[in-house]
């Protein structure tokens, strides 16, 4: 599948189709549509009729085996989610996702024995962050060097992440972001309620969880810190733990209004939540810079526990004391 | 065969052919001719310097069926098969991905034979940096003494993760980033080769991109190759590396020298337009500033001939040096927070409104002013802190015990109020009479005499604590600041009070002051409870609504308890939940703090010393952070 605003992309890659690299790394924001590029390239890669534009046929064994997710030819490296498994008392754990050394090793193994259908073989890693350190390194020397027809498609949103010794051996290719009418043409043909504020709120990427109970969630959360109180907060802290979110949901809830906080204030533009213009303006006008500042920078410290099994309810409370503070 | 890339059809195959690293393929030369041959090296350096090639050269220099020479044929078996990759005697081995301690058994149980084929058995060992630390250590003694057929050769980015008793074994050979010159000049010979028409100015911008590495170098080479449909064109490697082209970041630091937010944000949002990356936005920023630091600072530094000579001077006018200093830290700060923004434009912006809050124009509060302020203060502090500790400690002594005396030294109380904590600067306003303070309810009552030292022990403790909560305190402003004041750090070494079994005499604010140290964890409920009534070896308790938690019957047995150890005999007690309006001795305490801090702000208004600090050198007085100090 093909997003809209990938067309012109396409059109760039399948001219390359004589020049394979042995790596592609894709890179480009969260949630456009980067995964599914990738997967459109892989499955044109190992079809057997493909199109004029190179693009796959849907029709043949191997687009109908890639379809069904069990192609012989066709590796994914993706963290595992072990969430899944446990249905100890229903709870989600929250976990790091990580790609680990012993999948990379499968690839090696599996990137050296002759293809099934004697043509291309290609490995997907998404996201290429989420590699460890040693999985990344032992991933560098069959990058590097893979055998005849086999291809690694990496793909990223942050690539200043990545090992350096990882991003020079693959052929960066940055994806187009869609312009705002696409995205937004495109989730209305989705029909999802509300797309111009869901897509505020998402920074401009048209791809994204969409789950009505914690969209109520949000605009309650949001209602609150719109109105900020001891007694609201506190109950927001409470009602999100409740829900087993993972800290780093209402982190990004905070800091992006945050964000929009601080950009009213100084700059009179906001991102995330045009919908709340009138009620960020009248608190950006009692804000307190430096306390703003500063409830920013702990958001920010936080950031990388998101999905720490850290108390969310203590953090939460402490955060939100700071956010009222800037009121004071 | 299918099409290779660029940096792998390019693999140098002799010593003559590398780019760069004379130093190293002097060394190995003359050591392959003269046959002075080491059994172990190690070649470091970052990515794409040419480790892992001239590991294979070595190799091939070691087997070719010419000899040992330093420029293998490349013609005979072992060069040929050497450079597709199948050579019986040379075992390419990678340490990322066989970590462990049995890979390396393995590898070493056969290096006992003797080679197939060739001359030597070589083990290249790449990445070394990733075995276990079991495996370097299995290693070792072979590493040390290996058999005369066998050399190793390992190779790593990353020499510090790599155990010295392995380095010392090793020859190691540090290879150097490449220039960009040199760089560009390879990328000439390579385009020539293959075919492609090209720009010079391209190929010296693709050199500075790839920061030192030939591999990244030609990495981007093919992207450019692709990018350009064929051709490698100036302004399609340009716009391919996403170099934020000067002109932006001048815009952006001009509005930010205006402090015009709005134009700030709007230029952000045009570098995102342009698909520029945010992360190197930021840190070309970061270099800007350094550059204007420079031109405030020695501007003779700055080489006329510098493209942008003109508008660096221009904004190192507009700008403040401290501010200058400030941007650049908010820049380089910005791009470590970049990637824990909920996306990269949301970090961009918030570290140029971050730049733009600090800005002179916003400091809507004195707060950041006070960093400017604070050295000369401070140094007066500290030299008058010493001389004043003593006079200070008279002084609350004598307040508490009552007899309050007029504020005779001044100065003394200034620098005291200072020593201990931050200095605070802020605006002064016309220096107010001595506020009128309310006799001390403890000292108005009749007190034990005894009791005295302890309280006016306790006040000390009390600024202390005070200073220590300020850190992180994360109360609700709502609740009163008294409530959770941190018992654990009042201390008073229980020896040194008086021991004899009293009466109690109805004073509940003195007997807490007395006994609280050696209460532990009832303290809370004492401090945060009014006497209701007391008649008879029964006393009855009363604690505010907020605090009912402490009225729960564990908290009573163990307050009982201390009391009876108190007094020698069991008291009847009882706590109910009413707010009864009465003092308790934790809002006492929180009272006696402010009105010591409201006394050293007023003696620290009047000092002369600061009043000509705050006309000579226009220094402002923060109020609210001043403290009294104690040692």
């Amino acid at each position: 599948m093909l997003y809209p605003w990938h067309q012109a992309d396409w059109a760039r890659i399948s001219s390359e189709f004589s020049r394979l690299p042995n790596a592609w790394l894709f890179t480009g924001m969260a949630g456009s549509g980067k995964l599914e590029f990738a997967e459109h390239l892989a499955q044109a890669l190992l079809c057997d009729q493909p199109l004029a534009d190179h693009g796959a046929c849907g029709q043949c064994e191997s687009c109908r085996w890639f379809g069904s997710g069990s192609h012989p030819d066709f590796r994914r490296l993706s963290p595992i989610i072990e969430g899944e498994e446990e249905g100890k008392e229903g709870k989600p754990t929250r976990k790091l996702a990580q790609i680990k050394i012993e999948a990379v090793r499968e690839i090696i193994e599996f990137s050296q024995l002759s293809s099934h259908r004697h043509g291309q073989r290609v490995v997907l890693v998404e996201p290429a962050e989420t590699l460890n350190p040693a999985a990344a390194n032992a991933l560098l020397k069959v990058l590097e060097e893979p055998p005849d027809d086999v291809l690694f498609l990496l793909v990223a949103h942050s690539p200043q992440r990545l090992l350096p010794t990882i991003k020079s051996r693959c052929r960066q290719y940055p994806l187009a972001r869609p312009s705002h009418e696409m995205a937004l043409a495109w989730l209305k043909s989705q029909g999802i309620a509300r797309a111009e504020i869901e897509l505020a709120h998402n920074g401009g990427a048209p791809l994204f969880n969409h789950d009505p109970a914690l969209t109520a969630l949000r605009d309650q959360f949001v209602a609150a810190l719109a109105a900020p109180m001891l007694t609201g907060m506190l109950d927001m802290a409470e009602l999100v733990d409740k829900q087993k979110l993972p800290l780093a949901v209402p982190l990004d809830w905070l800091a992006k209004w945050l964000h929009d906080l601080a950009g009213l204030s100084l700059a009179c533009r906001l991102r995330y939540y045009p919908e709340h213009e009138d009620a960020l303006s009248s608190l950006a006008r009692r804000a307190r810079l430096p306390e703003l500042m500063r409830c920013q920078s702990a958001v920010t410290t936080l950031v990388p526990y998101g999905q720490h099994t850290l108390n969310v309810r203590l953090q939460l409370e402490a955060l939100l004391m700071d956010y009222l503070k800037v009121f004071a | 065969m299918s099409y290779q890339v660029l940096a792998r059809k390019w693999r140098p195959k002799r010593f003559a052919d590398l780019v760069g690293q004379e130093h190293v393929v002097r060394a190995l030369s003359n050591a392959l001719g003269s046959e002075r041959l080491h059994h172990a090296y190690l070649l470091t350096g970052t990515r794409g310097v040419g480790k892992t090639t001239i590991a294979r050269i070595l190799a091939k220099s070691l087997n070719c069926e010419t000899g040992i020479t330093a420029e293998p044929c490349g013609v005979c078996a072992a060069c040929r098969q050497i450079d597709a990759g199948r050579y019986v005697d040379l075992l390419e081995i990678d340490a990322a991905s066989n970590t462990g301690i049995d890979n390396i058994r393995e590898v070493l149980e056969n290096a006992q034979y003797a080679p197939t084929l060739g001359r030597f058995k070589v083990y290249i060992i790449d990445e070394v940096h990733m075995l276990s630390k079991s495996a370097f250590n299995a290693m070792l003694k072979t590493l040390e003494e290996p058999p005369a057929h066998v050399k190793f050769i390992l190779a790593t980015t990353d020499p510090q993760k790599v155990p010295v008793t392995v380095l010392s074994r090793c020859l190691q050979f540090s290879l150097r980033n490449m220039t960009p010159q040199q760089i560009a000049g390879y990328l000439a010979h390579v385009l020539e080769v293959e075919g492609v028409a090209y720009e010079t100015p391209a190929l010296s911008l693709l050199g500075r991109g790839a920061s030192g590495s030939m591999r990244d170098a030609l990495s981007l080479l093919d992207q450019a190759i692709a990018y350009g449909e064929g051709d490698v064109k100036e302004e399609g490697v340009r716009a391919m590396l996403g170099a934020v082209d000067c002109s932006y970041l001048f815009g952006l630091l001009r509005a930010l020298a205006d402090a015009d937010g709005p134009l700030l944000i709007r230029e952000a949002e045009q570098l995102a337009e342009r698909g520029i990356g945010f992360d190197s936005a930021l840190s070309e920023m970061a270099v800007l500033l350094q550059q204007i630091s420079m031109a405030q600072i020695v501007p003779q530094a700055i080489s006329p001939d510098e493209p942008e000579y003109d508008a660096i001077f221009a904004l190192a006018g507009l700008m403040a040096p401290e501010d200058v200093q400030l941007y650049y830290q908010i820049a380089v700060h910005g791009r470590r927070d970049l990637a824990l923004a909920p996306d990269e434009h949301a970090g961009f912006n918030m570290a140029l409104i971050r730049m733009l809050a600090f800005h002179p124009l916003n400091q809507r509060e004195p707060a950041p002013a006070a960093v400017r302020a604070q050295a000369p203060l401070a140094a007066h502090a500290a030299v008058a802190g010493r001389e004043a500790m003593d006079q200070a400690r008279a002084k609350l002594a004598q307040q508490v015990g009552g007899t309050r005396t007029p504020a005779a030294t001044p100065r003394a109380q200034a620098a005291a109020a200072l020593a201990g904590s931050n200095p605070a600067p802020a605006p002064v306003p016309a220096p107010e009479p001595e506020p009128e303070i309310e006799p001390e309810p403890a000292a108005a009552l009749p007190l034990p005499a005894e009791a005295a030292p302890s309280i006016a022990a306790k006040g000390a403790e009390v600024a202390d604590d005070d200073a220590d909560g300020r850190e992180g305190d994360v109360l609700p402003p709502d609740l009163p600041d008294y409530a959770m004041q941190d018992d654990d750090e009042i201390y008073i070494s229980a020896d040194e009070l008086p021991q004899k079994p009293a009466a109690f005499d109805g004073n509940w604010l003195a007997l807490v002051a007395e006994i609280g140290p050696r209460m532990g964890t009832v303290r809370m409920l004492a401090q945060n409870a009014v006497l209701k009534s007391w008649q008879g070896g029964a006393l009855v308790l009363a604690v505010p609504e907020s605090f009912r938690h402490l009225a729960s019957r564990d908290y009573q047995d163990k307050l009982r308890t201390v009391l009876a150890e108190h007094f020698g005999h069991t008291l009847e007690l009882s706590v109910t939940v009413e707010e009864t309006g009465a003092e308790t001795p934790a809002m006492r305490d929180a009272r006696n703090r402010h009105e010591l801090r409201q006394e050293a702000r007023v003696v620290l208004e009047n000092d002369p010393v600061v009043q000509q600090l705050v006309r000579e050198f226009d220094a402002t007085l923060l109020t609210d952070t001043i403290q009294p100090a104690q040692e």
